[in-house]
């Protein structure tokens, strides 16, 4: 095996994985802008129910005449709070355990794997529900379902990373000069598999978003008056005929979400991994 | 003796269970190496060579027989040797975390004692040949031949009694070949260490190796000093790998 020759890769990401870095910096700043209440007041009424976008509520009024710009703005900030909460909950779990597993392996390898392919083999929906049954309801329920379906995938491509650098011949000259574990996982292991770790993380991302989504959706996760963009559609969901507006905003957002999300999530992997690995979705 | 193997053996198993089959990477192997000595091991691919430094480094525990550093066998806790012992090993671009500064990789074996580096890493890469600001740069700013350099300036960091040089030089051009090697001469001439050096390449290890083991099928054939063995090989796999040069 002779790759002297390193594959050539840019520094920079390409002009779509920007636009996915724009979009999701956008929604970012919709969510912020809630805060202040920049689109106007959330909970205030401002008009008729049920009404199409117009002037003073450009996307409809819902079944209580409230404005859905202000509650979309709203359910963007929660959504996206609860997934990266999640999904930094996530990379710091699945670094440690991955890494571990990677380098040590063994049996201390053999038991993180295990319980990884069996929250592997859970569908993600019957997980999240789980969860809830479990925990309740809430905020916490939805963190906790996106930690629980992004773990596996995350830790699994984090200890194939791990063990890949392991092999690499600084970590035995390390380990031959006497480094102790901490020192070869922390200085060597690590900052080499930080690029998988930043590349999942991002589909991590999205996977939670559509996670918050589905189980708010079903009423399991964020629970109204607070919005998210499940809550948003799952409300929305009872006036689809009438009302489909609704519907419509939160849900062209969730979609905005996601595929930005993945678009950026490829860049990066294009830049830090040059191989190819697959995405969540 | 820094280093002595007596009788060695180490077996993987390998295949799926129930098709286990047992592979001796290395068979009956004993060899030694003494203070400021340089022994040349040679062998095909896949004669064990590898396996050989691994266990002379203690990284790999022998199936069976006895492997005593300085004299005494490998202590429980490897920190008890840190220092004391080294390794460049094969692939250039592999032989240093591209994550870190080159002053960092070649400062580690000193930070790992606990010792402040200071002028040590400047010194140190001014003995290979490279500028100490290097010190500064990446891996991937750096040609073979010099993370190599790189890689022993690492090695001698730590002013140890044995290094192993495990395909070192083999994935370079050969004429950064030679200047690596006459490197080594030097600096085994001002350090005194002793040396595993390993290779499939007898012309290299003609170059730096006082003593000659010839490995093939995990079994030591031949070991002989360097002048007898160039000149009259006595076992007829040696022969047939010096005819082949
Ligand atoms: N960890 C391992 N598990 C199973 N088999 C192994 C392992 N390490 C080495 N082997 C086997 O042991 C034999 C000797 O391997 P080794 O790496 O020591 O050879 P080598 O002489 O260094 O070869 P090369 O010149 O290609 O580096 C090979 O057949 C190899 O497949
Ligand atoms: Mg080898």
């Amino acid at each position: 095996m002779n790759r002297t020759a390193r594959v050539k890769r840019s520094r920079r990401l390409d002009p779509l994985s920007l636009a996915g870095l724009g979009c999701l910096l956008l929604l970012v700043l919709v969510a912020l802008g809630s805060l202040v209440h920049a689109g106007g007041d959330p909970d205030a009424i401002v008009g008729p129910r049920l009404r199409p976008p117009g002037p003073g509520w450009w996307l409809g009024t819902d079944n209580l005449g409230r404005s859905m710009l202000p509650r979309v703005m709203e359910g963007v900030g929660t959504t996206l709070l609860l997934s990266s909460a999640a999904v930094l909950v996530t990379a710091a779990l699945s670094a440690g355990f991955g890494i571990l597993a990677g380098y040590r392996g063994g049996y201390l390898n053999e038991l993180i794997m295990r319980v990884v392919e069996l929250l592997y083999s859970f569908p993600a929906i019957v997980l999240a529900i789980l969860v809830a049954a479990v925990a309740g309801p809430g905020q916490l329920a939805a963190v906790a379902s996106i930690v629980l379906v992004t773990i596996p995938l995350m830790t699994r491509l984090v200890r194939a990373a791990a063990v890949a650098v392991a092999e690499r011949d600084y970590v035995t000259a390390a380990a031959i000069s006497g480094a102790g574990l901490p020192r070869i996982l922390g200085r060597h292991v690590l900052p080499n598999v930080a690029g998988t770790i930043a590349v999942q993380g991002t589909y991590a991302l999205s996977v939670g978003i559509s996670v918050e989504g589905g189980l708010s959706f079903l009423g399991f996760g964020v629970q109204p008056p607070q919005a998210s963009l499940g809550v948003l559609i799952r409300q929305g969901g009872t006036y689809m005929m009438a009302a489909p507006w609704l519907i419509i905003g939160p849900g062209v957002v969730l979609v905005l979400a996601i595929l930005s999300i993945n678009v950026l999530g490829d860049g990066l992997r294009d830049r830090f991994e040059p191989r190819e690995t697959r995405s969540l979705i | 003796m820094i280093l002595d193997l007596t009788d060695v053996t180490v077996s993987f198993t390998t295949g799926p269970p129930l098709r286990r089959t047992r592979l001796d990477a290395m068979r009956g192997v004993s060899l030694s190496v003494a203070e400021g000595e340089t022994l040349g091991l040679v062998g095909e691919s896949g004669s064990g060579k590898t396996t050989t430094s691994r266990v002379a480094l203690g990284l790999q525990r022998p199936t069976s027989g006895t492997v005593r550093f300085d004299g005494r066998p490998f202590p429980r806790r490897r920190k008890d040797l840190a220092g004391r012992m080294q390794a460049v090993l094969q692939h250039p671009h592999w032989s240093l975390n591209p994550r870190m500064r080159i002053g960092q990789s070649v400062g580690e074996p000193l930070a790992v004692l606990g010792k402040a580096a200071g002028e040590l890493v400047p010194e140190a890469l001014e003995q290979v040949g490279l500028e100490a600001g290097f010190a500064g740069r990446y891996p991937h700013e750096l040609s073979g031949g010099q993370r190599q350099r790189v890689s022993i300036a690492r090695a001698l960091i730590t002013r140890p009694s044995f290094i192993v040089f495990d395909e070192a030089v083999s994935a370079l051009d050969v004429s950064v070949q030679v200047q690596i090697l006459n490197l080594l001469k030097d600096l085994q001439a001002e350090y005194g260490f002793a040396a595993l050096f390993i290779s499939h390449d007898l012309g290299a290890v003609r170059y730096v190796a006082d003593r000659i083991a010839v490995m093939r099928g995990g079994e030591v054939v031949e070991t002989a000093d360097a002048a007898t063995f160039y000149s009259a090989p006595e076992h007829p796999y040696s022969r047939q790998l010096l005819e082949s040069l």
